[in-house]
């Protein structure tokens, strides 16, 4: 999208956007906003239909950084938007109102750093329910103000007359984990559905800011548990890119190898869960067979059968061998000859594609407000997958397609997995063919990280769809600030609409479709 | 000495001594059937996913039943605090009546059954109702709105699917021209009803899944939705008689599909009782082979199926059966 400097010069007075270097900073487009100005910018990119991928704060010490990460599905542009405000008196105005991703964010955002945010239907908190004395993000220990004290617990379920709340969670089978969603229900119908978070919160990006850039690796797993990989690459491609670290060829070709091994494992586990949800018990055994052979594969490498750390600055944890090999090869040969059994026991079954089809519909414009990411995305029809968009790694030397739905319900969002499952064989054939030699780690990478003073955004396609790492560096060797905008987020924040008016056993079958990892969620 | 047998062989010839010994041997049957039936439901499940099922009590593991009954009878009976207690405390023990009652007219063999009203079938219908009832009480009397919601569901299904199970009946009645279930069994001698009836038959089993709350109909304990349904707030042996109950009956309403269409007792060279048997249990493990391939339907759309599709077939059939009848 060039020209857009001179768009935006035109549209709103005052703004001066900068093109900056993306392959060092990872965004196209930078650009300070003032209070003024910032409804003005935001309407405009909203006009030109750009979506909010991320929206954070960052503490530095003399003022608070609000950092709005706008940017296109097709032909990435991000653009960061950064606006300055006044640690004494944290207040900046709600974009809820154009962007309903903006919602959540900006309560963590005020949760975390205590900014208040005109214009906010509901500042509620959302993870730390238990309450708490300080704004742990703040660099400085600043107390909970008396105001922000009550909202900690607002959050009450009230039943009408006619109706009654359920709680799906925090225990509870269909929600794979520790989400809570409270469902609002007339008679078998939902009225309003409102998830509870904060359940497996663990402050993982408070963790990071006290650990130094290596110690910080084997916690990218433990985010999301089922994509680790995608988790652990995204982090090491971010602290390269701040650091300014190559990376041989080699270990580039065994990292998409073994993303894309775990992201068919992920995918699997998806199909199985979710037919189990539907009431379908039995293909769960027959993925989880299936998944055993990569989980078999993987251990072999990193040592680890789910919570991978096996990325390192540079290169990788070790190099793979000949059985990883043969047994990756063995896997895909296999893999190939399950999709046909798949697609008789499930893909052409009529109950299967009655409970699946025209349910949990999500427009396009709507995918956009809510920053859906990943499959979920795809399947309304936007053909964006970051492994396409902003090639990392050597995914811009393999081929293969983007599947898209066509009506964006869940029946598209399974498609489109099964069909995402059979372009990663494929990524995996040609990866397999084109593994060069050579070593499988850099040299000369210092053992203490100390990156130039800056920030970095690093995005990759997790299995779950797009997760982004923010890194700012304060030239210490560990990072000052670490935000992960992570795919199951945004992808929640869309339930509460697709929930409303239908059935609770469409309701479960909506939440199965998001694929959710909690975890990963919670951070 | 002499005199004691004799007086007991009187009583046991009885009217009344009859009744009570095949109260006796339906117990009996009801507890070993429903044992034999989870360790073939598990370890058909088993088969089906590609695992071996239960294999380390006993050979095969025949012996898990017992083990898993023993331990059922061994764990402390919780009883929630909020209950209703007359009816939480009811609802296993009244859900077993029909169950014993159904037993009693069912003809195992030419000679063996324990009394043949000639309204046989008029009790067993009549009786299967008092399940919905204790199913609504145990999901009213938990105090639980999963339970609730899995009684209520239960009950708009049995009660829509309960009018195609009649209806699918009817027409064997009409030809058989009785309704007591000896006499509908000795019709079948020359032809089973199943091949002058094939639609009645499906439409009677599939409303028989769903009588059964068995998958794709199992909403009533829908476990991915409403944890386990009516029967959530109970453990230990309570929970342990709704478990005996539905697996009874899932027999009862096959033998039901045995006796009305597949000739009950009939067939050359082994006894009666082993060709019932057999055939019974051959729709049991199809109903069990239906549960491991299939996800769930949805609540409306198990509804119209009853009421637009099961129904005006069922209705439809019976016209045509009663038609040809007059001709």
């Amino acid at each position: 999208m060039s020209g857009i400097i001179e768009e935006i010069k035109a549209c709103v007075p005052g703004a001066g956007p900068v093109e900056v270097s993306y392959p060092e900073k990872g965004y196209h487009y930078a650009l300070e906003a003032s209070a003024d100005t910032l409804p003005g910018l935001v309407g405009f990119f909203d006009e030109k239909r750009f979506y909010l991928e991320c929206l954070l704060c960052t503490d530095y010490a003399d003022y608070l950084e609000l950092v709005y990460l706008f940017n296109t599905h097709l032909s990435p542009c991000r653009v960061k938007v950064t606006l300055k405000i006044d640690p004494q008196h944290p207040v900046a105005p709600s974009l809820s109102a154009i962007y309903a991703s903006a919602y959540w964010y900006e309560r963590e955002i005020h949760e975390f750093y205590g900014v208040l945010f005109t214009g906010h239907p509901n500042m509620a908190y959302l993870f730390l329910h238990d309450g708490i004395d300080h704004y742990p993000l703040r660099k400085a220990n600043v107390p909970v103000s008396p105001e922000d004290q009550k909202r900690l617990d607002s959050f009450k379920p009230g039943e009408a007359e006619d109706t009654f709340c359920i709680n799906l969670g925090p225990q509870h089978p269909s929600t794979h984990g520790v989400l809570r969603v409270v469902l609002k229900m007339d008679g078998e119908y939902i009225e309003q559905a409102e998830p509870v978070l904060g359940y497996l919160h663990r402050m993982h990006e408070k963790m990071a800011e006290n650990r130094s850039y290596q110690q910080f690796l084997p916690n990218t797993g433990r985010m999301d548990y089922l994509g680790a990989m995608s988790f652990n690459l995204g982090y090491v491609l971010a602290v390269e890119k701040l650091c300014a670290i190559p990376v041989p060829d080699r270990a580039k070709f065994v990292r998409i190898i073994t993303t894309e091994l775990n992201r068919i494992s992920s995918h699997l586990l998806w199909v199985g869960a979710y037919l189990a949800d539907l009431g379908a018990l039995t293909p769960f055994l027959f993925v989880f067979d299936d998944r055993e052979q990569i989980l078999d594969v993987l251990e072999g490498v990193s040592g680890s059968r789910l919570t991978y750390c096996y990325f390192r600055f540079g290169g990788l944890y070790n190099d793979v061998d000949d059985r990883f090999i043969a047994g990756t090869k063995a896997f895909v040969q296999r893999m190939w000859r399950r999709f046909t059994l798949y697609e008789k026991l499930v893909t052409g079954n009529v109950i299967f594609i009655n409970r699946t089809k025209g349910i949990g519909t999500i427009t396009k414009e709507q995918a956009r407000k809510y920053g859906v990411a990943g499959p979920v995305l795809r399947s309304a029809g936007i053909a964006c997958d970051l492994r396409k968009e902003e090639p990392y790694s050597a995914y811009n030397e393999v081929e293969f397609d983007v599947p898209i739905g066509e009506h964006g319900d869940v029946l598209d969002t399974y498609r489109v997995r099964i069909a995402e499952m059979e372009n990663s064989l494929r990524i995996i054939e040609q990866a397999l063919a084109k593994l060069p030699g050579g070593p499988f780690m850099a040299e000369k990478v210092p053992k203490k990280l100390k990156p130039p003073r800056g920030d970095v955004y690093q995005v990759v396609e997790t299995p779950r769809g797009e997760l982004g790492i923010y890194i700012v560096s304060d030239e210490s060797d560990g990072p000052s600030r670490m935000k992960w905008r992570v795919p199951s987020f945004s992808n929640l924040m869309i339930f509460p609409e697709l929930a409303k008016g239908v059935l609770l056993a469409d309701a479960v079958a909506i939440l199965g479709s998001l694929d959710l990892v909690i975890p990963e969620i919670d951070r | 000495m002499a005199g004691m047998v004799n007086d007991l062989l009187n009583i046991a010839n009885s009217e009344a001594g009859k009744l009570i010994v095949g109260l006796v041997g339906v117990l009996a049957f009801v507890v070993v059937n429903a044992l034999m039936l989870t360790w073939a439901e598990r370890k058909i499940a088993g088969h089906m996913q590609r695992r071996i099922g239960p294999k380390e009590v006993g050979p095969y593991g025949l012996i898990q039943p017992i083990a898993d009954a023993i331990k059922l009878l061994g764990k402390e009976i919780l009883t929630p605090a909020k209950v209703d207690r007359p009816l939480y405390y009811l609802a296993p023990t009244l859900i077993f009546v029909p169950v014993l009652v159904s037993f009693i007219v069912i003809p195992f063999d030419a000679s063996l059954q324990v009394t043949d009203i000639n309204v046989g079938i008029l009790v067993i219908l009549a009786f299967s109702s008092i399940t919905i009832l204790s199913i609504l009480m145990a999901g009213w009397g938990s105090e639980n709105k999963y339970s609730l919601i899995g009684a209520i569901r239960s009950v708009a299904q049995n009660v829509a699917y309960e009018i195609p199970l009649l209806l699918a009946l009817l027409p064997v009645i009409m030809l058989a021209n009785s309704l007591s279930l000896k006499e509908i069994v000795e019709k079948q001698q020359s032809l089973w009803f199943v091949i002058v009836q094939p639609l009645a038959f499906i439409i009677y089993f599939i409303a028989g899944v769903a009588e059964t709350n068995r998958t794709p109909f199992d909403l009533p304990e829908a476990e991915s939705e409403l944890v386990a349904g009516y029967h959530t707030e109970y453990s230990g042996m309570r929970f342990a008689l709704f478990f005996l109950a539905e697996y009874t009956n899932i027999f009862i309403v096959c033998a039901i599909a045995t006796i009305f269409f597949l000739g009950g007792y009939q067939g050359p060279v082994l006894p009666g009782i082993v060709w019932f048997l057999l055939k019974s249990y051959l729709l049991v493990f199809v109903i069990i082979w239906l549960r491991w391939t299939y996800p769930r339907v949805r609540f409306d759309q198990l509804l119209n199926f009853a009421w637009k599709g099961l129904i005006p077939l069922a209705f439809l059939n019976l016209i045509i059966t009663g038609g040809l009848l007059k001709i």
